[in-house]
């Protein structure tokens, strides 16, 4: 059986179509490969030029082969390094804001996502596609109106004025998460449990919690990434006490050129936590960032 | 309680509790209330932060405040009648389109033929995810910081090396309009290519094996198995990618604001630039916010095809 199946199947196309088809997959891998490795190229710089010693920092042709210093690390993480704010304090700054923000999302969303679920809540549909559409509201559009009423409010440069916003703009991506996982989990589970006299709280604590953790994990982490990331809010609405620390890194470019050193130290203290990360949960990222529409 | 449950388990007798008695009762009591309770404080912050701002704009459009005299008066549609005759409002508008379309038409080309190979086998697929995710992974503000110095006409390496392969170097990137948008295009597709990939390797490794198997039997050549099998079965993933990236290139901000702030002139400022610099460094409240109502106007549109590629793909309900 199997050489006769194999015979018209390999001959035919393998003589004719084989020579052509061939090359260019290969052709087309090492283009791949060769476009990686160029994409790797401001990652080497950024990290390379981190731990070289000042002197040789700016050097053309780049110099390969140096004692590696950590001196830029120290420098940048004692908040003695040029910006206006101490740098140690930025980082301060963003992991306050980071995690504020990532635990107001969660307090929010799996109420709402939970809500969503319930096949007796009628509009749960045209709600879901509305806090879904609101992905697509500019940031830009939002920064005005806070900026004057937080203005009014006395909260520019506070957290509250950077936690809360963050959360707004992570919602719609974890109350989505977080709702098409409590989808997949069975509801005749719930029913049963409230046959035998389970309260809709105990449903809730003892069968869904249990069952989403791994979801909130990935909702935690991408509003941590989002927050942490985030830049025109931080830029428009603090000065200094909350000023975190992408907004900061820009004033390492100084009137007098870039202490390149302190530079690439503190974009890779910044760039690493999120790198890492993403490494580790590479595929729930992924998904997540397409609200669960890629598995 | 496994009683219960190993007692019931075709769908069919909890399709119709009705006649229970005992659920609906129970249940009804809090149909209504419960959930709009849960759903309540998400409702509020995200109309908060949406709908809110909308209307404040909307007000502040047809008036002429600024940011230190938020008492102006009404002015009618004159905001919007400046920015529609204003050159640099157009201006501002069409580079914005044209860097949307071009970045994402590259990200989602090149994102393309990164997944195809990759997809396959395991040893690649692993690796060359892993190099892929790492531009991805990297805060947008350092991206732009690193590529700025990278682009440094004294001491940037690009340039040095341009020069050592005899190409033109000692270019002032961000001094000329061109290069300055090849930088940011550059630097966008970099970052966001990776995103568009790793979506459509999901994909293909997702997708069914027989169709290509029968296509390959049926002795069809590697393109004709691209443009006739893959690509229709890789449809809904395109759209979702296209989507999410066209709606987060319109928000772009970062690069820019950190790049070239907009320059050289104003040969960059998109239109998210130019709401901030009219709104907080000019203070012309009313200017800026006619502008930011035709950006949610021009954004708005992208809604239905939202809902569509994304609503489908992720909702299990919809199946």
């Amino acid at each position: 059986m199997a050489t006769v199946t194999a015979a018209p199947v390999t001959t035919p196309p393998s003589v004719r179509k084989g020579p052509r088809a061939k090359p260019l997959p290969v052709i087309g891998r090492i283009a791949v490969w060769i476009y990686l490795l160029l994409c790797m190229v401001p990652l080497v710089f950024m990290v390379a030029t981190s731990f070289k010693p000042s002197g040789i920092a700016k050097q053309l042709p780049p110099a390969w082969i140096f004692k590696p210093t950590f001196s830029h690390y120290v420098q940048v993480l004692q908040g003695g390094s040029g910006t206006s704010v101490g740098f140690d304090r930025l980082l301060f700054n963003s992991a306050a804001v980071t995690i504020g923000s990532t635990l107001l999302t969660i307090a929010l969303a799996v109420p709402a996502a939970y809500a969503l679920s319930l096949r007796a809540f009628r509009p749960r549909k045209g709600l879901s596609s509305w806090i879904l559409s609101t992905y697509m509201f500019p940031p830009i559009v939002a920064v005005i109106p806070i900026f004057i009423y937080a203005g009014k409010l006395g909260l520019i440069d506070t957290y509250p004025v950077l936690i809360v916003p963050y959360a707004a703009f992570n919602l719609p991506i974890a109350v989505w998460i977080l709702r098409s996982s409590i989808l997949q989990i069975p509801y005749e589970i719930q029913e049963s449990a409230m046959v035998d006299g389970a309260s809709r709280w105990m449903v809730l604590r003892k069968i869904i919690l249990p069952l989403l953790t791994p979801s909130i994990a990935t909702v935690a982490i991408l509003s941590a990434i989002l927050s942490w990331n985030e830049f025109l809010f931080a830029l428009s609405l603090t000065r200094a006490a909350a000023k975190t620390a992408p907004v900061g890194i820009q004033e390492f470019t100084g009137m007098f050129g870039t202490d390149w050193g302190n530079l690439t130290a503190a974009a890779t203290i910044i760039a690493a936590p999120i790198v890492i990360m993403t490494l580790i949960l590479r595929r729930r990222i992924v998904s997540g960032m397409t609200f669960g529409a890629v598995k | 309680m496994t009683d219960t449950l190993a007692a019931k388990p075709s769908p069919t007798v909890t399709e119709k509790p009705e006649g229970y008695g005992l659920r609906p009762r129970r249940e009804r009591k809090g149909e209504t209330l419960v959930p709009w309770v849960l759903m309540t404080p998400t409702l509020v912050l995200l109309a908060l932060m949406t709908i809110m701002p909308t209307i404040y704009l909307l007000r502040a459009s047809v008036r002429n405040d600024t940011l230190l005299n938020t008492n102006g008066r009404f002015v009618g549609l004159a905001n919007y009648s400046n920015a529609l005759t204003d050159p640099t409002f157009w201006h501002s508008l069409l580079i914005t389109i044209g860097f949307v379309v071009v970045a994402v038409a590259l990200e989602m080309l090149l994102g393309m033929a990164l997944s195809l190979p990759l997809a396959g086998e395991r040893l690649s697929s692993t690796w060359g995810t892993t190099l892929l995710l790492l531009p991805f992974a990297i805060t947008p503000v350092v991206s732009a910081m690193i590529f700025k110095e990278l682009l440094n006409p004294n001491y940037g390496w690009v340039d040095y090396y341009l020069g050592q392969l005899g190409l033109p170097a000692h270019i002032e990137w961000l001094s000329h309009p061109t290069t300055a948008w090849i930088a940011l295009i550059g630097l966008d597709v970099w970052q966001w290519t990776p995103f568009v990939a790793l979506i459509l390797i999901a994909g293909l490794q997702s997708l069914p094996g027989e169709p290509r198997e029968a296509a390959a039997i049926d002795g069809a050549s590697t393109w004709q198995m691209f443009w006739h099998v893959t690509l229709p079965q890789l449809k809904p993933f395109i759209a979702i990618a296209l989507v999410l990236r066209t709606i987060q290139a319109f928000k772009t901000f970062d690069y820019f604001k950190v790049m070239t702030g907009g320059g050289p002139g104003d040969s960059t400022e998109i239109l998210n630039l130019a709401i901030y610099r009219i709104a907080l460094q000019s203070f012309r409240i009313g200017a800026a916010a006619a502008i930011a109502i035709l950006l949610l106007i021009l954004l708005s549109l992208l809604v239905p095809a939202l809902l569509r590629g994304v609503g489908r793909n992720a909702d299990p309900e919809e199946a």
